[in-house]
């Protein structure tokens, strides 16, 4: 896959707005949630989840939802993060911030799909990193919940063209980016990299982004880059695909990008890939629910 | 479920469909797939449960965790995980059992094995249902290859060798005659196509979809006449396994390995894995459901 991104993509790219409107309490929560679970202080995540109007909302419609199983939904903010914990709670954050960046009028695909596929692939290179020693857990889960990023740039700036793309993925059973690249002429990759360089996500989310199909000429973060290419082929054959049947066969194993992962995280060298596979498969059902209750009833595909 | 759910001891509350479980379940879970590779996932431990409940009755284990001692510390523990492993996979067939496999077959695995072999001029196909009960599963391929006669098998021959232990099972499989258990998951439309209906709510197979399968009584430890097996482009051996101790399933997979052609491919039982007991086998993926693969020989790694 070239780097090089046509002129007009990027022209078209370039009318996003400059800087999304993140709220302001995004970064100093991300710093609590990052920090060693023992040291977290649930106090402190309440209280600034509480600054957050849209974000409290969806914590308390989360903690209350039938899949927590509790008699009475939460009253307040503080019993929500206690009951949802942790890793939900980033995952409302991070999701409502990329639904707040990106007011996506025209789906191609369905939204729930879209984000069952990014938050899957977010805890797989999670799962796949923890217990790697020197991983970045955390770089690795923001990786995959952003790889897909030019999938929304296609919605938001190319909904015509985008379409058309999804349409023959789902008629000829292909993979999107073929289809992106045979009727586009570029896929989500390169309209994702133009945007994640315009805002200046970093190099190795920017390599993320635009080599996740293929690790070509990625350079700097080629160990990250095949957890993403991974994770991503795996979640597409277990449930957590862009809704449609892929024909073809994924082998991890054989797949070039397997030993440049394993290269870096030597721990994986010895995985039981089919255990992995079975226990992912667990998480599938907890991640739809999760999402449908992120994006409320409307949007439960 | 280890990918969502928060580390024991984070402040985070566990969902209610895992509040239920005793964690001696887990360790169930765990010992019966270092023994078999059969891995019973969060939605299936109810099963896990109920087996054990059934087989606690048996031996009058008072608790869970009194059996978990019967399973690893009795004398008689290799014989009781047998018996639980057979409780987990009791009752599990009937036609059109995995709908994830026979779409690997049709959608991926059949252009990918037609375009290969036309290549090598020849157009035949040979799938091999070892352990196959009562039929179930060999007709369901058979009724899956029919129904690409007018497509991808074009002026292709193919056949389904059917093998099992038991006599008894094979003359029923050889009868083709299902009731409404097992024809749970078969449509209307391969009813009328492939069955003829009888008295009550029984149908049977026609000779025409019969004609295409082959039952034999086959012992899959006997080594000499494993090495007739030959030739396969697929083998499915599902649930079969948890039936050997180590040393034999490691025989009889290695024998499947000889047994495929170069680019075939083995299935097990859906949330079945092969542990560690085959390095050649190479682990891939099709959308919903895992199989093991013997890469052709340019692929390296044979």
């Amino acid at each position: 896959m070239s780097t090089a991104i046509s002129p007009n993509v990027r022209e078209r790219v370039s009318r996003i707005e400059a800087t999304p409107a993140i709220p302001a309490v995004l970064l100093p929560l991300l710093k609590i949630l990052r920090m060693p679970a023992d040291q977290v202080e649930m106090e402190a995540v309440a209280r600034l989840v509480s600054y957050d109007h849209a974000i409290a909302a969806q914590c308390l419609r989360m903690a209350g939802s039938p899949i927590f199983g509790l008699s009475r939904p939460p009253k307040s903010i503080h019993a929500a993060v206690m009951v949802l914990g942790l890793h939900r709670i980033e995952s409302i954050l991070l999701t409502s911030c990329m639904g707040l960046a990106f007011p996506v009028k025209s789906w191609s695909i369905d939204p729930g799909v879209f984000w069952r596929h990014s938050l899957g692939c977010a805890m797989v290179c999670r799962r796949f990193s923890e217990g790697v020693a020197g991983a970045d857990v955390e770089r690795a889960y923001a990786a995959g919940l952003l790889h897909d990023l030019g999938i929304l740039v296609n919605c938001l700036v190319f909904p015509g063209e985008f379409a058309v793309a999804v349409k023959r993925a789902r008629q000829y059973q292909m993979p999107l980016d073929e289809a992106e690249r045979t009727t586009m002429g570029f896929t989500h990759c390169e309209s994702g990299q133009a945007l994640a360089e315009q805002w200046g996500l970093g190099d190795s989310i920017v390599e993320v982004v635009t080599h996740h199909h293929d690790l070509g000429e990625c350079v700097k973060s080629r160990g990250l880059v095949a957890l993403v290419h991974l994770s991503d082929l795996l979640c597409r054959m277990r449930g957590l695909d862009y809704g449609y049947y892929e024909r073809h066969k994924v082998d991890l194993l054989g797949d070039p990008a397997w030993k440049v992962l394993v290269a870096e995280y030597k721990q994986l060298e010895n995985i039981d890939l089919a255990r992995f596979t079975f226990e992912l498969d667990e998480a599938v059902g907890e991640i739809r629910d999760l999402v449908s209750t992120i994006l409320g009833p409307a949007a439960q595909a | 479920m280890t990918i969502l759910t928060p580390p024991a001891g984070s402040a985070a509350a566990a969902p209610n469909n895992a509040k239920v479980v005793d964690p001696v379940y887990l360790q169930i879970r765990d010992l019966v797939y270092k023994v078999s590779g059969i891995y019973q996932g969060q939605e299936k431990l109810y099963l896990l449960a109920d087996g054990c409940a059934r087989r606690c009755k048996v031996i009058g284990a008072q608790s869970a965790r009194e059996y978990w001692d019967h399973l690893t510390a009795h004398p008689g523990r290799d014989g009781e995980l047998r018996q639980l492993l057979n409780e987990l996979t009791i009752g599990e067939t009937c036609l059109f059992r995995s709908q994830a496999q026979l779409d690997a077959l049709r959608k991926v695995i059949l252009p990918e094995l037609t375009a290969d072999k036309t290549r090598q001029l020849t157009k035949r196909l040979r799938i091999w249902s070892a352990g196959c009960s009562t039929g179930e599963e060999p007709y369901t391929l058979a009724i899956t290859l029919m129904e690409e006669k007018a497509g991808l098998l074009k002026d292709w021959q193919f056949e389904i060798v059917a093998t099992d232990l038991n006599d008894r099972s094979v003359e029923i499989a050889k009868a083709g005659i299902y009731g409404d258990y097992a024809l749970r998951n078969t449509t209307h439309y391969y009813k009328r196509k492939y069955f003829m209906p009888l008295e009550g709510t029984k149908f049977q197979v026609r000779p025409d979809v019969k004609k295409f399968v082959s039952f034999n009584r086959l012992n899959l430890l006997d080594d000499s006449k494993m090495l007739f097996m030959k030739g396969f482009d697929m083998i499915l051996c599902c649930n079969v396994l948890i039936y050997f101790d180590g040393d034999s399933k490691g025989r009889v997979i290695a024998h499947y390995f000889n047994d495929l052609s170069f680019g075939g491919y083995l299935f097990l039982g859906t949330s079945e894995s092969l542990l560690k007991l085959n390095e050649q086998f190479r682990l891939v993926h099709f959308p919903g459901t895992i199989a093991y693969w013997k890469p052709p020989l340019q692929s390296g790694k044979v």
